[in-house]
């Protein structure tokens, strides 16, 4: 009997994450097969098939797809910009909103709770290239906010996109308004989930504020926060093209400080359509994700094993 | 029970599979031909009734019908690397590139066939034929269009002409313009009088040859005075350009924003615009859109170079059996003779999308502009085609191509390769590194923004670490072949 209800009770869960588990392995491992573009001189015969294309019409390329990337003496520049804002996002991606997380759950007044709440999430749902545009409204050298309050504050106006010396400040700060809505809700989540009675009893004993941060919620938070940060470690080749390009409006004053590797590949390849040199440049960034995904949670695991995604 | 549901409901889907197999096949004598033409972004409204009323006509003449297809670049760039099956496609040296996918073997050798079996295609597209030609086989049908380029400013004659005096000329100098330029700004010390966005003054690059674009041209030139190609940089006349660019831009007479403005479509009051066409062109001069009488003023060209003559040409899938390329060209040629049939895919339904006006142009009507508001080249010949008047009150010259033509062949500066392509094989990378370091400085030596005497020894710098030196050398290389090939042939 009990054997024939756990039989029913996973066959009926097993039937409800089938949608998922189809649409993984349509869209994410069948489509696998095309890591061999980065390996292949694609040359397709017309009337062919693309598997029949791919795998024997197609010679093999060894590593030759992979040199468009280091052609480019900007490439260390790249490479810097690339890890450099990717460290910063994923640091202030979690401390600030953990940090607005916990002063949220300390209004008591709900209302006004949701009303911050919704108005930090909006950004989130814009999309870059609307961004792109009221930051443009800040920054437009004739008509821009900017530049009238400098007019204003009796200093000469700057043209913004013709300085890269601002530009990283103003990616970091775009970036944070954006994402730190989203990203809070979820550590609301889980400070929400935590058993009221522990802080209850911390207050008992005496512990302010910073201390119920620090002892309760902060430790509880961990399985969390190391969550977040191993899947984000995971996309660290990896850039947020609408940033890096339409935000700055792909002005080529900045590029020095705005060309991450999506947006070198884009430009590279804009004019011409070559799989081989797109497969092998997410080839690497999937690699090098990979790889630091897994060592980041080897680490966390020999640390604290509950913490750790595997 | 569930089970046989399960089963029917598969059954029917091999079912509809199976019909979708078959709807392709051809039905009796008629050949159905899927013919894919680009199209920037959305598929025109009445597309399908439009080509459906061309169909009742061709399998009537010649026993071919289309499926005509409307794509994006992007899709037509996945149909071709991924061997989809096609008849027809649009290719050029700006969509779909030609020259690359000649040299892959993706299209069809028609050399002999479109002489032996469409004469009348033949004819009609001569002398134009050289663009097409890939290693001396031709690989596709040029759409005969305006082949050459003759680069223009289109001013407002309203305030030019009739408020401050000035006089328009049919033709000026490029730098003449900086008087016109100059009185705006001095009325209007506010406005920028010169249009300019992000991707530069349309068609900056007529006046060369890309072999390489945009990295490695050649200057035009005939006999001694053809010079060797050079990286884009070394060019003295485009230099020359990039800083009359920059000292309007320090004077105010450009957008200090340009080099990050996408469009200004919008902005009416910009008096002096840029524009690509051809002698007697009307397109920009309809006042309804503008508000104001605009007048144009040739200051380039007509530049015939390799890639202005491949602005739009139709390719046969090299997977095709004879008898469909043959229904190809057959269905070209009805295309290229026949104006009444031309005019059905140019601009739709007589009475519906279009009307003929007295003296043989066509107008489109409202609908027409709504609903079926095509480009010429995408479904054929402008030549063949009805001229189109922007206004009843002003018509066009019905016979404006003859002169275009006429004009070609009397003041066209020709290129002196329009039949050598260059093959990328081998330095693809080199290419890419060096579009990437190109596109960071594009847009603000096009819009004046940096100083060129500044900024080309930094593109200079980086593009030879990048392999300019080595791809340099094999673009004169294989030019260098070319050459003693065309001398053996006799043509030089």
């Amino acid at each position: 009997m009990k054997k024939d209800h756990f039989r029913k009770k996973n066959r009926d869960l097993a039937l409800m994450s089938l949608p998922a588990l189809i649409w993984y392995v349509c869209f994410c491992y069948i489509p696998l097969f095309g890591i061999f573009f980065a390996f292949k001189h694609f040359t397709p015969v017309p009337g062919e098939g693309l598997i029949k294309n791919l795998f024997v019409n197609s010679p093999w390329a060894g590593l030759d797809n992979f040199s468009f990337l280091i052609r480019s003496s900007d490439m260390p520049g790249i490479i810097f910009n690339t890890l450099f804002y990717n460290s910063l996002s994923i640091l202030l991606g979690i401390a600030v909103p953990v940090f607005i997380a916990v002063l949220l759950t300390e209004i008591h007044s709900e209302s006004f709770k949701g009303a911050v709440q919704m108005v930090m999430v909006l950004p989130y749902f814009l999309s870059w290239v609307i961004v792109g545009y009221l930051v443009y409204a800040f920054l437009a050298t004739d008509e821009g906010m900017a530049n009238h309050i400098l007019l204003f504050a009796g200093s000469s106006p700057i043209q913004w996109y013709q300085s890269p010396q601002y530009w990283r400040f103003i990616l970091v700060i775009t970036e944070v308004w954006k994402s730190t809505g989203y990203a809070m809700i979820i550590y609301l989540c889980s400070i929400t989930s935590i058993d009221r009675s522990l802080y209850e009893s911390a207050v008992l004993d005496g512990a302010g504020f910073w201390e119920r941060v620090r002892y309760i919620t902060l430790p509880m938070l961990q399985p969390t926060i190391c969550t977040i940060f191993i899947l984000r470690i995971g996309s660290i080749l990896n850039s947020d093209f609408g940033l890096f390009y339409q935000v700055p409006m792909d002005s080529g004053s900045l590029q020095g400080v705005t060309q991450t590797l999506d947006v070198y590949v884009y430009k590279a390849l804009m004019q011409q359509a070559n799989f081989g040199f797109s497969g092998a440049a997410s080839f690497l960034q999937s690699i090098v994700g990979f790889i630091m995904l897994v060592t980041a949670n080897t680490i966390i695991r020999r640390i604290d094993k509950d913490s750790s995604l595997m | 029970m569930k089970k046989k549901m399960i089963m029917q409901a598969v059954l029917m889907m091999c079912a509809v599979f199976l019909l979708q197999g078959c709807a392709k096949k051809d039905s009796g004598d008629t050949v159905n031909l899927r013919w894919i033409t680009y199209q920037a972004s959305d598929v025109p409204l009445d597309a399908k009734e439009v080509v459906a009323a061309a169909n009742a006509v061709s399998k009537e003449k010649t026993g071919v019908t289309v499926d005509l297809e409307f794509q994006p670049k992007e899709k037509m760039n996945l149909i071709m690397a991924s061997g989809e099956y096609y008849d027809m496609i649009f290719t050029s040296s700006w969509i779909n590139d030609y020259d690359r996918n000649a040299a892959a073997g993706l299209y069809y050798d028609i050399t002999d066939l479109v002489k032996e079996e469409t004469p009348l295609l033949y004819s009609s597209v001569d002398p134009y034929w050289d663009c097409a030609s890939v290693n001396g086989r031709i690989y596709a049908v040029p759409v005969l269009k305006d082949m050459g380029a003759e680069d223009m400013f289109r001013l407002n004659a309203d305030y030019f002409e009739k408020e401050k005096g000035m006089v328009i000329p049919e033709r000026m100098d490029f730098k003449d313009i900086e008087p016109f330029l100059k009185a705006y700004k001095e009325d209007y010390p506010d406005k920028y009088p010169l249009d300019m966005t992000k991707s530069g003054p349309a068609g900056y690059m007529n006046f060369l040859e890309r072999i390489v674009d945009p990295i490695i041209v050649l200057p035009f030139g005939e006999g001694d005075e053809a010079s060797d190609v050079v990286p884009f940089y070394e060019c003295e006349d485009l230099i020359e350009r990039y800083r009359l660019f920059h000292k309007w831009y320090e004077a105010g007479y450009i957008h200090p924003d340009a080099a990050t403005i996408e469009s200004t479509i919008n902005d009416k009051s910009i008096p002096v615009r840029f524009g690509v066409a051809w002698k007697g062109y009307q397109g920009y001069s309809n006042p309804e859109d503008w508000g104001f009488e605009v007048k144009t003023s040739i200051y380039d060209g007509p530049f015939l170079s390799r890639s202005s003559e491949q602005g739009a040409m139709f390719a046969v899938c090299a997977a095709c059996s004879k008898e469909r390329a043959k229904a190809c060209l057959k269905y070209l040629e009805l295309l290229s003779t026949d104006r009444e049939f031309r005019d059905i895919l140019a601009y739709g339904i007589e009475g519906k999308h279009f009307e003929y006006l007295e003296n043989g142009t066509v107008i489109r009507t409202r609908t027409g502009t709504d609903r079926y508001n095509t480009k010429l080249f995408q479904t054929g010949s402008d030549v063949i085609a009805s001229v189109e008047s922007v206004s009843r009150a002003i018509p066009t010259d019905p016979d404006q191509w003859k002169k275009v033509y006429e004009e070609y062949r009397t003041d066209g500066i020709y290129s002196e390769t329009g039949s050598f392509a260059y093959d990328p094989k081998g330095y693809e990378n080199v290419i890419s590194a060096l579009q990437a370091i190109y596109s960071n400085y594009a847009s603000e030596l096009l819009t004046g923004t940096s100083d060129p005497d500044e900024v080309i020894p930094e593109i200079r710098k980086k593009m030879e670490d990048a392999g300019m030196d080595e791809l340099l050398f094999d673009v004169r290389r294989q030019l260098k072949e070319w050459r003693s090939r065309e001398k053996e042939a006799g043509r030089k």
